[in-house]
């Protein structure tokens, strides 16, 4: 069946980057992310760039996949460029044409700042698209678990995340089914105004909230008679074991964030 | 109208490691005022099939022709109404507050006036013998009444073409009998009918013409007899008991449905059954 693939889809080829363990993968997200807002130099964005466009490389996800993931940002990617070339008005001017200035400093703002979104989501999908859901769920319940003590419900976000993330395929599939059944009925979701377009919905959003609310039903059914009380003392079918390489991973990581921080 | 597929084939996310070829190259023609039967196992690519008739899926390689003529180029909403495509569990798609709502929702994107609508609504459900069920909310009612609204909520746009996608799967055995009896009333009024299954009892009772679906390919296609006498796929019952009572007794012929395999075995039997 067609399979809804969204925006950060995970995409099963091997790579170096999919074998890592997902704790080593989210953490080191986490780094690159956190690192991109404290670099402000060209020859730091060139570095964070290389090593995330090296990355792309290395995970061999078809490239098609980052760009579809860009076309959601690149509208506020384009707006973020614009508004510091247009307003900031720091450093030599640069070019005047009538009330419009655009001055060095703006530039400069405009392209870091376009250089940093575009990292930033590059750097995300890379997390989605080489890591299952489920494995991510994991590494996240793991990272977190430390924050049981202070009675945070590692293992319960845990597990929404995981369920949320395997019902978003299905539900997507059973939109499609539910619309195209409706377009066999005469639907029309694409022309007319906006509170027409709206209106079409109505066929497809009332039959699958009910359907989302007996799936919910039928899940915690099945869960409760295989014995699901919660996370204590659950053991995991896939034990996550951290490997010399992930710690490699995760230094280098480091040392990238390190560099186009300080330069 | 007749429909017709040429070499279709359909492919699912091409150019994706998900790729999946669930149509292998098919080549099928659906006979004005026939009832064709379609059956196959789960993923034979039965359900790809049908919703080629009515371009709800486009094939990623292949014609299908209207009437002899190409239906890609032809309206697709126009295309739809003449082919009404009833989906696997039609009642999910129930949404309106009552059941007339329900079976009004087609007629209305058709464009007739109220009155109109309203009769198109009462023949409809009155066909399928769930008038009663008029005023009521789709989502009180039992599984058998549900899937008969959900039915009438498509032929409430008067097809030409009914294509029924599993439409007995999870019935009980009353609404089944039911079901199959409204096949054979529409078909008697005109109506061609493509009814899928994987239950063969079922499609020998009504089938004038069978098709057999086999990874995503046409295995055999022709009358009942021919097909279900040939042993190469999967017999209903009646067929299995005439074939193994005729090696013994022939003259029993190949009777398929259920009333013509009766009247054999009582004929070889000499009346004495």
């Amino acid at each position: 069946m067609t399979v809804v693939r969204g925006v950060g889809q995970f995409y099963p080829v091997g790579s170096p980057l999919h074998a890592l363990d997902p704790r080593a993968k989210v953490v080191a997200t986490a780094l690159l992310v956190v690192g991109l807002f404290f670099v402000d130099s060209a020859a730091g964005f060139a570095v964070a760039g290389a090593a995330t466009a090296l990355l792309v490389v290395v995970s061999r996800v078809p490239l098609r996949a980052f760009l579809g993931l860009l076309r959601p940002v690149a509208f506020i990617v384009a707006l973020t460029f614009f508004f510091q070339v247009f307003f900031l008005r720091e450093g030599p001017t640069l070019f005047r044409w009538g009330f419009v200035e655009v001055h060095e400093g703006g530039l400069e703002m405009g392209l870091l700042l376009a250089a940093r979104l575009l990292i930033l989501v590059t750097t995300a999908g890379l997390l989605t698209a080489t890591t299952a859901p489920v494995a991510l769920a994991d590494g996240i319940e793991d990272l977190l678990s430390p924050l049981k003590r202070l009675r945070f419900p590692a293992h319960e976000v845990a597990m929404m995340m995981t369920i949320a993330l395997r019902f978003i395929p299905t539900l997507g599939e059973e939109a499609q089914k539910i619309s195209r059944a409706q377009a066999a009925r005469g639907a029309d979701f694409t022309s007319g105004g906006l509170l027409a377009r709206a209106r079409a919905l109505v066929p497809i959003l009332v039959p699958l909230t009910i359907g989302a609310f007996r799936r919910a039903d039928e899940l915690a059914e099945a869960m409760e008679s295989r014995g699901y009380r919660g996370g204590q003392g659950r053991v995991r079918y896939r034990e996550l074991r951290f490997r010399r390489r992930d710690a490699l991973a995760l230094v280098l990581t480091v040392l990238v964030v390190l560099a186009a921080v300080l330069l | 109208m007749k429909i017709e597929l040429r070499d279709v084939r359909h492919v699912y996310s091409p150019g994706t490691p998900f790729a999946v070829e669930a149509l292998g190259g098919v080549s099928l023609t659906v006979e004005p005022g026939e009832v064709l039967g379609v059956i196959g196992g789960t993923g034979s690519g039965k359900s790809t099939l049908v919703q080629h008739l009515n371009l709800l899926l486009l094939p990623t390689s292949g014609q299908v022709l209207v009437d002899g003529a190409d239906a890609l180029s032809m309206d697709r909403t126009a295309l739809r109404r003449r082919v009404g495509l009833v989906f696997q569990s039609p009642e999910q798609g129930l949404f309106a507050p009552t059941v007339e709502e329900d079976v009004a929702f087609a007629p209305r994107r058709l464009g007739l006036d109220e009155d109109e609508v309203r009769e198109r609504v009462r023949e409809t459900l009155g066909l399928l013998d769930a008038g009663h069920l008029a005023g009521r909310s789709p989502f009180a009612l039992s599984g058998g009444e549900r899937r008969r609204v959900a039915i009438a909520g498509v032929l409430a746009m008067g097809p030409e073409v009914l294509v029924l996608d599993e439409p007995t799967a999870s019935l009980d055995p009353t609404a089944r009998g039911d079901l199959i009896g409204l096949v054979v009333r529409l078909n008697a009024s005109g109506v061609t009918v493509v009814f899928v299954s994987h239950d063969l009892d079922e499609v020998a009772e009504v089938a004038d013409r069978v098709c057999v679906l086999e990874g995503g390919a046409v295995r055999a296609i022709g009358t009942p007899a021919d097909v279900f006498y040939a042993g190469t796929s999967p017999a209903p019952a009646t067929v299995r008991v005439a074939a193994a009572v005729g090696e013994r007794l022939p003259g029993l012929g190949r009777p398929v449905r259920y009333g013509e395999t009766l009247a054999a075995l009582r004929g070889v039997m000499g009346g004495t059954g």
